[in-house]
């Protein structure tokens, strides 16, 4: 246990270094981006521009608009949003979060209850029709890309059918997750799938479990007791980021369904030249997916007792 | 033998398995091909495509509406984009209001007078005027919101619109303070506005978001968080119940709204969404009842017409698309060059085809305004095969030849297929017709602006969305010294015209000089005029008292649901 403590402590400080250089990186490649984000086709006269720019601190130098914007940071503030006015970043990100979380959420546990049961039906039932069928069937779903596979669920059950609304958040209710979650995690369905079973059926050819079956075993306890752990190594390891690419949300499922998550904000902050709402958005990925590396590897090693934290 | 018989019997189950799965994957794909197949070719065999014509309107008083993107700010004094006025207005009265058609009705002030000489305004306020938590709205809102507007500490972007009245300009360069403002409230119900010049159309910028009065208590209490809900106090037909950045706004019937025993809707919902795709689609899965300009992609208009009949409202609009030039610079210092550029554009082509009849082809600057006669060059009225050769002669007398063609980049903004095959459309024209070497060029939006304002472009796509029904917002583009003239179009004709229509408080008079510098910008084309942008909207046909106008606003309390016999 003491390891395990020993091991997420130097992980996490280890992590400082790397978003440090991540932030740095940002703030000085958005800045070198031409256009700023009071910039409009109507020009402003130029003492109007002063007095924006003075309000935002734009006309400071720009190492010290950096170590201010380091400042800030370290105190949990990520300065107010330039293109929404008196709105402050991180309000945006307590509104787009837990919207992200939601749908990911929903798309993750979908696809886990759906893929993992495939996959492992598939490696059982080796080179049958249980096997083809749902592989072919997810290498559709790999190929076929969630910007089609949104518009086409759109068309069926919201135009033609009138079952689901066509987009929306409508605060959260069921019915407004269920076209964009599955838009989102059909595809993470497909990867599931066959992770698992390639997993699976390399576990099942591996002598141990020979060795369990020889031992009279039922074929039960063989899967669930003796298969089961090792073949979900390389699905904790594919989790890490893609429980982060998943939660943070895919833009262009945002997009579709006009979902108000902080992939939108993302995109148009960049576009809008946004730098602080970019900034703190970049910031929010980063530490997610440090976060969640971490805690695939820690799982890793509580399914693995070969691994060793040190 | 019990053995084999079950492995028998569980390989034909198999089989049956898998040609059921066989069949479900092939049956998705066909699906999956022909649906693809039926929203890239809108045009195409789209007829088994059903769309309700008679939808079902909702039970209640509710109004579902887009808006291209969420508002930056809900406040008027800082708001700078059509999508916030959109909702402002709602939230919001001015001194002067918009009827359905776009036309200046009275507001909070129930009638005016105009000294003489067209440089005094007194307002008469309105007693029963209400702000949204049951406050008197008086004369001194107006006066607060106007000081705040020009005070640099506001850091108004829009802050020079209030530059028609005395002092503006000098309050927000900081060289007097904003108490020096022409604005006087003389009582609490009689405002005195003083203004610079005389400007007829003075009341229809009143009904404008950054006229607006603002309710200072709150502003004071809440400072930069008084726009949300519910801090936000308007006096509007409407107030703000809920707001979700690119989520939606709940607008709710504001009761103490002077007028609203007239208000019908009781709730407004406006959705914030750019995708034109995503609007089409909500639009026709009955979730929208009001899809705003632009509301489908243009790829699609002829099946809409074909499906949706007079739902598909496409109505003339308050601005032109064209092309800047650096007109004191080679190229486009010569006018010979522009004006052969221009004629060797087939419009009629470039609108009809290209533009799928979403826009109106553009000869001159000023698009349809009530009461302004349009001027049009002479050369319009010529068989297109007349304008070639003047086109040609004037090309080879600017000194080009095929030879020697006029080799230039064309600055166009990162955006839709639409938009890009329009500009290429464009190039091929003036190679075929000319032998031109106009080579496109697209950048980001933000990037353009840039170039555009240092300078570094000498061709670029522009447009232009009126402020205010008058022709000095659209002409003011070329006015020497203005910020927007990007041109730097300094004709002296064009300019004294200008000033003298400026100084003039009759509108008689200025329309005529505004005609007679319209007609100077026709001889010396600073720009190549290309289109007049239309509205193009979708209605649901149980939505009434909603009507299509130039400047496309529509005020929620005029609209009602009409109830399902009513149709």
């Amino acid at each position: 246990m003491a390891a395990l403590i020993r091991y997420t402590l130097k992980r996490l400080l280890g992590a400082i270094p790397t978003l440090l250089i991540i932030i740095t990186l940002a703030f000085f490649l958005l800045r070198a981006a031409p256009g700023g984000p009071f910039d409009m086709q109507r020009a402003m006269p130029p003492q109007v521009k002063a007095n924006i720019e003075h309000m935002y601190h734009l006309d400071e130098p720009l190492w010290q608009q950096y170590l201010n914007y380091l400042d800030s940071i370290v105190h949990g503030n990520f300065g107010p949003s330039f293109v929404y006015r008196g709105t402050t970043v991180n309000d945006l990100i307590r509104q787009g979060f837990p919207v992200d979380l939601t749908i990911g959420g929903l798309a993750l546990l979908g696809s886990l209850l759906l893929g993992v049961p495939i996959g492992i039906i598939a490696a059982l039932k080796q080179n049958s029709a249980w096997d083809y069928g749902p592989m072919a069937t997810a290498m559709l779903g790999i190929s076929i890309p969630n910007f089609v596979v949104a518009p086409l669920l759109i068309l069926v059950f919201a135009v033609q059918l009138h079952w689901l609304p066509a987009g929306g958040w409508g605060h959260g209710r069921l019915q407004y997750l269920i076209l964009p979650s599955i838009s989102l995690g059909l595809p993470m369905v497909a990867y599931m799938a066959r992770l698992m079973r390639a997993s699976m059926v390399e576990v099942l050819n591996s002598p141990f479990i020979r060795t369990a079956r020889a031992k009279g075993l039922p074929e039960r306890i063989v899967i669930w007791r003796h298969a089961m752990r090792p073949a979900l190594m390389p699905l904790i390891s594919f989790l890490g980021p893609a429980v982060v690419g998943i939660v943070t949300g895919s833009i262009v499922i945002e997009q579709i369904f006009g979902i108000p998550g902080i992939g939108r904000f993302f995109v148009n902050g960049a576009f809008n030249r946004d730098y602080t709402l970019v900034m703190g958005v970049t910031i929010l990925y980063g530490m997610l997916i440090i976060l969640f590396n971490l805690l695939a590897d820690i799982l890793y090693g509580v399914l693995d007792p070969r691994v060793r934290f040190e | 033998m019990m053995c084999c018989n079950r492995v028998a019997v569980k390989r034909i189950s198999m089989n049956r398995v898998g040609r059921w799965l066989a069949v479900v994957v092939l049956a998705t794909l066909t699906t999956m091909l022909a649906a693809c197949s039926a929203s890239q070719h809108g045009s195409g065999p789209i007829h088994h495509y059903q769309v309700s014509n008679q939808p079902v309107p909702p039970a209640q008083q509710i109004f579902r509406r887009t808006i291209q993107s969420s508002p930056r700010t809900l406040d008027p004094s800082l708001s700078t984009g059509v999508p916030a006025t959109n909702v402002l207005e709602d939230l919001f009265e001015g001194l002067t209001s918009i009827d359905p058609s776009a036309k200046v009705v009275p507001g909070v002030a129930k009638s005016w007078t105009i000294r003489p000489d067209g440089k005094t305004y007194v307002f008469h306020l309105r007693h029963d005027a209400r702000w949204s938590n049951g406050a008197p709205v008086t004369a001194k809102d107006f006066v607060y919101a106007w000081r705040r507007e020009v005070d640099p500490k506001t850091a108004a972007q829009y802050a020079e619109a209030l530059n028609p009245i005395v002092n503006a300009a000098a309050i927000i360069s900081a060289t007097l303070p904003p108490d020096k403002l022409g604005v006087t409230a003389l009582d609490p119900y009689t405002l005195q506005v003083k203004l610079v010049a005389p400007t007829p159309y003075f009341l229809s910028v009143l009904s404008n978001t950054y006229y607006f009065p603002l309710y200072a208590p709150t502003i004071r209490k809440w400072a930069v968080s008084w726009t949300q809900p519910p801090h936000l106090i308007g006096n509007g037909a409407f107030y703000l119940k809920t707001w979700m950045i690119n989520g939606h706004l709940t607008l709710l019937k504001n009761p103490y709204y002077w007028g609203a025993k007239k208000v019908r809707l009781q709730k407004v919902i406006v959705y914030p969404i750019s995708d034109q795709s995503s609007i089409l689609a909500r639009y026709l899965a009955d979730d929208l009842d009001f899809a705003n300009s632009p509301a489908f992609p243009p790829s699609d208009v002829d099946w809409l017409r074909h499906s949706l009949g007079s739902q598909l409202q496409i109505a003339p609009y308050y601005g032109n698309g064209f092309l800047g030039m650096l007109v004191h610079q080679p190229p486009f210092n010569n006018r010979d060059l522009r004006l052969a550029l221009s004629m060797a554009l087939d419009r009629q082509v470039l609108s009809n085809k290209v533009g799928q009849g979403l826009t109106v082809p553009a000869y001159s600057l000023m698009p349809p305004l009530p009461g302004y006669t349009q001027q049009v060059p002479v050369w319009v009225s010529w068989p297109f095969s007349k304008r070639l050769t003047e086109a040609r002669r004037l090309y080879h007398k600017a000194g080009y030849s095929a030879k020697h063609p006029l080799r230039v980049r064309l600055l166009y903004p990162t955006g839709g297929p639409a938009q890009r095959h329009f500009m290429e459309a464009v190039t091929t024209m003036w190679k075929q017709n000319l032998g031109a070497d106009v080579v496109l060029w697209n950048e980001q939006w933000k990037v353009m602006l840039q170039d555009i304002q240092y300078k570094n472009a000498k061709l670029y796509w522009s447009a232009w969305i009126g402020d205010y029904p008058d022709p000095f917002t659209f002409m003011q583009q070329f006015q020497k010294g203005y910020a927007m003239n990007y041109g730097d179009f300094d004709y002296p004709a064009y300019q004294s015209l200008l000033a003298q229509a400026q100084a003039d408080p009759d509108n008689h008079t200025r329309y005529r000089l505004f005609g007679q510098a319209e007609r100077v910008l026709n001889a010396q084309e600073p720009f190549i005029p290309m289109y007049f942008y239309t509205s193009d909207n979708l209605v649901k046909p149980y939505v009434a008292g909603w009507k299509a106008n130039i400047l496309d606003r529509h005020l929620a309390q005029y609209i009602y649901i009409r109830k399902h016999q009513e149709h």
